[in-house]
């Protein structure tokens, strides 16, 4: 058994999803501490499902900050005596892990689909082969959402950090989000993605877009259409882009070339549309409905 | 404004995957440069067109030349020059030591920005930025989609859940870049020409001891079967049934 350090992400008053995903993986693996670092957090910050708890709650620390939040961690790490550090692979989690990894000088783990006493997977080539290590030192590993069940809020013993915050020369000066009760592609249960088979921005977004909200949908795109300009690239799904792993990935007019294949191959189930019924997407879909979209899609948006 | 980007040399993405004994085989590989890494090039090349001062281009790889015509690329598209880092044995899954070397080689560079991709589509590690960040005691900002430069400051919008965060920073500082941040641009001749001309270094370095963590076995995924075409006379009956199997059998909706 090993000394596990889990950094939570607060969320408004909540600790998230994936915090709790996280502490439950620890759980298995050792005496776990938690930290969690922000301004105003000690509510939520108590919710982690771990032990013991270390809240470093100062102004300074309001928005995340890699210099001040990794010598943090790594100053509770070496305290701690701790041999492995799991975090979420959020946008926190992927640039916090490596800074701390290198500060400790020891072996880093980004995405991992398993994390156990066992050792860890981590996808490579975006998903096509997987790699597993069991690594003998210390690690600083990342866990991507949806691998694990998230463990039960109850709070362990509290302490406050008492070392001290590094200077750093990040500022953080807005925090914008974009459109209310849209699904984060990489957490979203739903990804509909559309392609060039839609042939234009105007049919994505009268099409895809409400279908994807009336199923609580995130809503994905191939790069064709990325490259295209009809929408944005964090909407992207492939191996230059998001690896998605929902349970349902519903591919709309998306031939499936390699690239894109490597972003959504691991989905629970695949759906695709498409009036091609050679397109290599049918190779990896568990259900196709060869035809034409214009005529499918309203006749599908109509049932949600 | 002097700026160093980092290029990964990374197998193809039409590269087929071979797995042997638990290794991946790497023998067939043929190698580009990583996509996110010439939207760096493409940044860095904007910043001296505005403020002067020069592109140095850095890049760790094995000893093997077949990438030079490839990385030459990056000089028509306006970099200065190009140092690679000549490894034997050089792994690309090795974040730890890699991030050590570049970060020594930046050192002797005198740089006011290190821009590199946010990730390489190989290993999918997305760390070596980061690391180098820490190693040149410098603030890192990942998963750039827009940077300013003004006067010392770097302004950039990074992706987080659901929205966008806007940073600033003075610099020296390290940038990860990821894809909405620019256009590359396509070389005109001339560019590619003079790129012909402009400095292409090679040296060599040692193979360091580190606390990279090895895989100790690589393995395919189960390849998805081809699943059910679903069949009906009609449109709305071929619906009906994606539905019905979505929520009675794959119990996903
Ligand atoms: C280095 C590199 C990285 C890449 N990274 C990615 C990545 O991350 N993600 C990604 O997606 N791609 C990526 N690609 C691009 C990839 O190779 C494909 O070009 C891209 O995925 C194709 O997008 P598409 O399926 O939308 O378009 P197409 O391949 O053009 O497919 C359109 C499909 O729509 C169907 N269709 C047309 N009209 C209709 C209709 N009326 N009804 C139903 N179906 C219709 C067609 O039959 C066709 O199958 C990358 C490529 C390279 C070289
Ligand atoms: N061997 C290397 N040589 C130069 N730059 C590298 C190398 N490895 C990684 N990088 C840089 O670091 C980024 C992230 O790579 P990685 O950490 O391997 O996912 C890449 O996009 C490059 O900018």
């Amino acid at each position: 058994m090993s000394n596990v350090l889990i950094i939570g992400e607060i969320d408004g008053t909540e600790i998230k999803n994936i915090s709790q995903q996280v502490a439950a993986v620890a759980a298995g693996m050792g005496e776990v501490t938690g930290l969690v670092m922000g301004s105003g957090i000690s509510e939520a910050g108590m919710k982690l499902a771990a032990g013991k708890i270390i809240m470093a709650d100062d102004s300074s620390l309001e928005n995340y900050d890699p210099v001040k939040y990794a010598s943090i961690a790594s100053h509770v790490a070496k305290e701690n005596d701790i041999q492995t550090i799991l975090l979420g692979a959020t946008s926190m989690g992927k640039d916090l892990g490596p800074r701390v990894a290198a500060e400790l000088n020891c072996g880093y783990l980004g995405d991992c689909l398993e994390a156990s006493s066992e050792g860890f997977v981590r996808p490579n080539f975006a998903g096509k082969v997987l790699a597993k290590s069991k690594p003998s030192g210390t690690v600083v590993a990342t866990i991507r959402n949806n691998a694990y069940p998230a463990g039960e809020a109850w709070s362990g013993s509290v302490e406050n950090y008492s070392g001290s915050i590094t200077d750093s020369t990040l500022n953080t000066t807005d925090v914008e989000n974009v459109g209310s009760g849209t699904v984060e592609l990489t957490e979203a249960a739903i990804v509909v993605s559309g392609g060039r088979g839609l042939e234009n921005a105007e049919n994505y977004d009268s099409m895809i877009r409400p279908l994807a909200e009336s199923m609580g949908a995130a809503a994905g795109a191939s790069r064709a259409i990325v490259d295209a300009g009809w929408v944005s690239h964090s909407h992207q799904v492939g191996q230059t882009g998001k690896t998605v792993a929902p349970e349902l990935y519903l591919a709309i007019g998306i031939s499936g070339a390699i690239q894109h294949l490597g972003g959504m191959s691991g989905s629970k189930c695949i759906a695709a549309i498409n009036k091609d019924p050679d397109a290599p997407i049918f190779k990896v879909a568990d259900y196709g409905i060869v035809g034409d979209l214009f005529e499918i899609l309203p006749i599908l948006k109509s049932k949600f | 404004m002097n700026i160093a980007v980092l290029i990964k040399m990374v197998p193809d993405t039409e590269s087929k995957l071979e797995v042997n004994a638990g290794e991946l085989s790497d023998q067939n590989f043929k190698y580009m440069v990583n996509p996110y890494d010439e939207f760096a090039v493409e940044q860095a090349v904007q910043f001296k067109e505005a403020e002067g001062g020069k592109v140095t281009l850095l890049s760790l790889f094995s000893e093997d030349n077949s990438i030079d015509t490839d990385l030459r690329k990056m000089l028509a598209i306006g970099a200065d020059e190009i140092i690679v880092l000549r490894q034997n044995g050089y792994k690309g899954d090795k974040p730890l030591a890699n991030a050590k070397i570049l970060s020594d080689a930046i050192k002797e560079l005198n740089v006011d920005l290190v821009l590199c991709g946010i990730q390489g589509i190989d290993y999918y590690q997305a760390a070596t930025g980061t690391m180098v960040a820490q190693m040149l005691n410098m603030p890192n900002i990942s998963g750039v989609t827009s940077l300013e430069y003004n006067a010392g400051i770097l302004k950039a919008k990074r992706q987080i859940e659901g929205g966008l965060q806007t940073v600033e920073t003075a610099t020296p500082a390290v940038v990860t870049c990821q894809k909405d941040m620019n256009k590359v641009r396509f070389p005109a001749l001339k560019d590619i020409m003079m790129s012909k001309r402009k400095p292409f270094e090679n040296k060599n370095v040692e193979n360091i001891d580190s606390n990279d963590i090895s895989t100790s076995e690589s393995s395919l995924p189960p390849a998805r079967d081809g699943g059910e075409i679903i069949e009906g006379e009609t449109t709305e009956e071929k619906v009906d049934k994606l539905i019905e199997k979505l929520k009675m059998e794959a119990k996903v909706i």
